[in-house]
């Protein structure tokens, strides 16, 4: 991912190691233990998911697990709110399907 | 007036939400059965207030909010 959105003043204070996770099979880099919708943004990516109903992009809308939107399949649990799930090392996270549930 | 998803759990738009008024749903329960606004994930927690602000405005009457009903947010049935 070449897409990097974080300010430069939290890029020069933080000295933690990024780490790596997935989401969809793309491997992205991430600060351990932030949100996992904010490190996926960090990178560039806003679609979490689509729509069940209308197939249009779903993102975070609220990003304090208000509303919902941000939901995706997180290590085989589906409907996991990516705004208010710390990401760790190795993460697998995908855009779940509103109707089909795997691995719950 | 751009037709608006009101329920984004659901995807029902701002002209069913109308359509559902005129069918003669008084309170936010009635729009819910009619064509699921507030029945997704979020339950209700996004588009209640503006149905509920809608329907007053289309009938003129207060209209109640629905009731919490348990579980208030989506558990994996494993957890209960």
């Amino acid at each position: 991912m070449a897409a990097n959105f974080r300010l430069p003043v939290a890029e020069s204070s933080e000295k933690r190691e990024q780490i790596a996770f997935t989401f969809n099979g793309q491997q992205v880099m991430g600060y351990e233990g932030e949100p996992i919708a904010v490190a996926l943004w960090a990178c560039g990516i806003k679609t979490i998911r689509s729509c069940g109903a209308t197939a249009q992009p779903r993102g975070v809308y609220c990003g304090i697990g208000h509303c919902y939107e941000c939901r995706a399949q997180v290590d085989g649990v589906a409907n996991v709110r990516t705004c208010m799930t710390p990401l760790s090392r190795g993460t697998s996270v995908s855009s779940s399907s509103d109707w089909h549930i795997e691995g719950a | 007036m751009e037709d608006v998803i009101i329920c984004r759990c659901e995807g029902v738009r701002y002209s069913e939400i109308l359509a559902s008024i005129l069918e003669g749903a008084s309170a936010v329960p009635g729009v819910k059965k009619r064509n699921r606004a507030g029945m997704g994930y979020c339950q209700g927690r996004v588009c209640q207030r503006v149905i509920n602000e809608l329907i007053e405005r289309e009938t003129g009457q207060p209209a109640p909010l629905q009731r919490a009903q348990a579980p208030v947010r989506p558990v994996l049935l494993g957890d209960m």
